[in-house]
């Protein structure tokens, strides 16, 4: 079955490189040049993946985002440039799957796509519990985590965090998603437990925490668990 | 300083003026009766003359007038034949009374005119005092708010008030006073339109109950003063209010026209840094776009003629010059930003092995030799920071070193006291003493032979340090090389760790 993308970009040259791109990786591509003309194309018929441009000129993709939401499951890659930060985690929150900022290879998009609808199909089916990457292995159900075969002990909260980034692993997850849901609602400006946590889950899991393989600073919006 | 206003109550309260009228009077009587076995009628007078003196040179001239003709006539009751009565058996002692009425109230006239002359000299020279103390004042303030609150000041010295002194803005509306009653604001209004002083004694609206004087002359009225108690026949109170007024006008207009040729100071600056900016970023910008342009029309009119290994190596060179471009245009952008506002910092508490972690991750693509070694020690403190710049800062170093060296490159960061030091340390050409603060300037490079566009990521590493409240400078490394240190203050206290 052919998969469909709409691709929601004002920029022509973009819009027809993206196009050509995925067409040629066997995606049916569907361009809009607006948010009225996305949501026009939406309301016809959902694709299976989004990749919307922000800075359209009919106004704010956050809308959209949340339009998309309340009825589909759609995934959402945001594409944005470095300094639209604030509004690129915003549309993360609102729920976009991931992000990628300009200027991108096509490789890079396409790699981010498979991610997102990977969990696409994962999401409709079950839930992630498993997680294999190198020497790292975690498995939610059983709650191990083990590398290179030994096990490593994790505190409860440090085991809260992976787990939450395993659930996503590949996407990038929010500074606030992941303090709203390991720590709570109440406290999604406490960064600093998420600098320390983090730390010590890569000094267990990462042979140098230095340059972490596994978790993956987002710098300014969140982590990523590698997951290729 | 006494309030100038002060003055003008220098006199006796009316009450105790009267009461020392009586009192002169019963003393002198007093004197009279008990000197009376020893002393004739003469000496007796010349009792009542000093208390009249006395009165005179005290009280005002009603009370003093008062003094004398009680004098008389206690004299001429207790003292004069036939005593105990008003009557007066002589005719010399008549005229004797006659005179000394006479020049008794002569004395107090001139004894009190003297004394208002004196009063009024010294409210004069107080006022004097006052404007040039104000003058003075005046000259070392340079905001239109000091001038404002020193010529508020003033008015409350020199009037008991409430005095109201407001300016008008750019839109020639009143600034403020917003509790004033609409009277006020109209009287204000008005004396502003019509570039006059209003009020008692003035000719022009004589029935209020202030004065309103303009701050200005006609055309360029700066706002307006109202001034309280105003009395019709106080000319120089009048006058003193208007100095001070004109002093307050030269003194807003002197502010105004400074600050307006600082701001075409700056401007003449801000554009020509933006010249030299410009000039360099097309320079900057030319180069590579030459080379994508020039491989991509290659491959466009003679790919046929290329070999595989030559369109390869086209297409190479347009995808890393298109990158080197976005890191140009990158560092471009931020360091505009960083300049232009400065405050939009988006600080949070950040660990620097993560930064570090994330920028080796992007770096490593262009160190496929592993060159950089990097050292962040655990447990370092984290810092309120805005990542995204710190990571371009450490890119921008690290890249740098990668340009410009050969050998290993060394990346630690340490904490050191109230701040974190971040040091990138290589082994190429090192930079010579005298460009050791040239090469942080944008657009400037240390050596105009070697690798292009060097000198804007230095000058934006050096612009995201000074944003956190750092510096960076580069050192010469022994055994040659160069050193760029970053330091950065950790000037807030660490987070509070949670018990979970």
């Amino acid at each position: 079955m052919t998969l469909r993308v709409l691709v929601v970009e004002d920029d022509h040259e973009i819009r027809s490189l993206m196009q050509s791109s995925l067409s040629v990786e066997g995606f049916e591509v569907q361009t809009a040049v607006s948010l009225s003309e996305a949501r026009a194309l939406l309301r016809h018929k959902a694709p299976d993946l989004i990749v919307l441009d922000l800075g359209l000129p009919d106004g704010d993709g956050v809308q959209l985002v949340h339009e998309i939401r309340k009825q589909h499951a759609t995934p959402v890659i945001v594409v944005s440039a470095r300094y639209q930060e604030t509004l690129k985690i915003e549309l993360l929150d609102a729920g976009a799957d991931d992000y990628l900022t300009k200027p991108f290879s096509v490789g890079e998009l396409l790699a981010r796509m498979r991610v997102a609808l990977r969990h696409r199909g994962t999401s409709l089916a079950a839930a992630v519990t498993q997680h294999q990457l190198e020497d790292l292995s975690v498995d939610l159900t059983t709650r191990t985590v083990q590398l290179a075969g030994e096990t490593v002990h994790l505190t409860p909260t440090e085991f809260k965090l992976l787990a939450r980034l395993v659930r996503s692993a590949g996407r990038v997850v929010t500074h606030r998603q992941l303090l709203t849901d390991v720590w709570g609602p109440e406290f999604t400006e406490h960064t600093h437990y998420l600098r320390l946590y983090m730390a010590q889950l890569r000094a267990k899991i990462e042979r140098d925490p230095g340059e972490p393989r596994h978790l993956l600073t987002e710098t300014g919006v969140g982590y990523r668990l590698a997951d290729v | 300083m006494a309030h100038v206003s002060d003055v003008q109550k220098l006199g006796v309260s009316p009450a105790r003026g009267w009461t020392a009228v009586a009192l002169l009077l019963a003393a002198a009587t007093l004197c009279g009766v008990w000197l009376d076995p020893y002393v004739t009628i003469t000496s007796q007078a010349m009792i009542y003359v000093l208390a009249i003196v006395i009165a005179a040179y005290k009280l005002d001239w009603l009370q003093s007038a008062v003094c004398a003709i009680g004098a008389v006539t206690a004299l001429n009751f207790f003292f004069v034949p036939p005593r105990w009565t008003f009557d007066v058996e002589s005719q010399e002692h008549f005229i004797a009374l006659v005179v000394m009425l006479v020049v008794a109230l002569v004395i107090s006239h001139l004894a009190s005119s003297v004394r208002r002359e004196s009063r009024h000299a010294a409210l004069n020279a107080r006022r004097a005092r006052q404007l040039q103390e104000l003058a003075s004042g005046l000259s070392i303030s340079s905001t239109k708010e000091e001038i404002l609150s020193l010529g508020q000041g003033a008015l409350d010295d020199a009037f008991d008030g409430p005095n109201t002194l407001l300016l008008l803005d750019d839109g020639q509306e009143l600034q403020g006073g917003a509790d004033l009653s609409n009277e006020v604001r109209d009287g204000l209004r008005c004396c502003i339109n019509e570039c006059a002083v209003l009020g008692p004694g003035t000719g022009r609206w004589p029935g209020l109950d202030a004065w309103y004087l303009p701050l200005g002359e006609k055309g360029r009225v700066l706002g307006a003063a109202r001034v309280l108690p105003a009395r019709a026949a106080d000319n120089d109170g009048r006058e003193h209010a208007q100095a001070l007024c004109s002093l307050l006008a030269q003194n807003l207009l002197r502010a105004r026209l400074s600050a307006s040729v600082q701001s075409v100071q700056a401007e003449a600056q801000r554009q020509q840094v933006q010249s030299t900016f410009l000039a360099a970023v097309s320079h900057d910008l030319r180069t590579p776009l030459a080379s994508i342009v020039g491989a991509a029309s290659a491959l466009q009119t003679q790919r046929d003629k290329l070999g595989a290994a030559e369109q390869d190596r086209l297409l190479a060179s347009i995808a890393n010059e298109a990158s080197y471009l976005s890191r140009v245009t990158e560092n471009t952008l931020q360091l505009v930003r960083l300049t232009s506002l400065q405050k939009d910092l988006k600080r949070d508490w950040e660990s620097l092995e993560e930064i570090v972690g994330s920028v080796l991750s992007r770096v490593r693509q262009h160190d496929t030799g592993r060159r950089i070694k990097s050292k962040v020690p655990a447990g370092l403190p984290l810092i309120k920071a805005d990542p995204v710049l710190l990571a371009q800062m450490i890119g921008n170093l690290l890249e740098n070193a990668l340009k410009y060296s050969e050998g290993a490159i060394d990346l630690s960061i340490a904490a050191q006291g109230q701040a974190l030091t971040i040091s990138v340390k290589d082994r190429g050409p090192g930079v010579a003493p005298a460009q050791q603060d040239l090469i942080f300037e944008p657009y400037r490079r240390g050596d105009q032979s070697g690798p292009r566009g060097a000198g804007l990521g230095l000058a934006l590493c050096r612009a995201i340090a000074q944003a956190h409240g750092g510096s960076l400078r580069v050192t010469a490394r022994s055994g040659g090389g160069a050193c760029f240190l970053a330091t950065l203050p950790l000037d807030v206290a660490q987070p509070e760790q949670d018990a979970q």
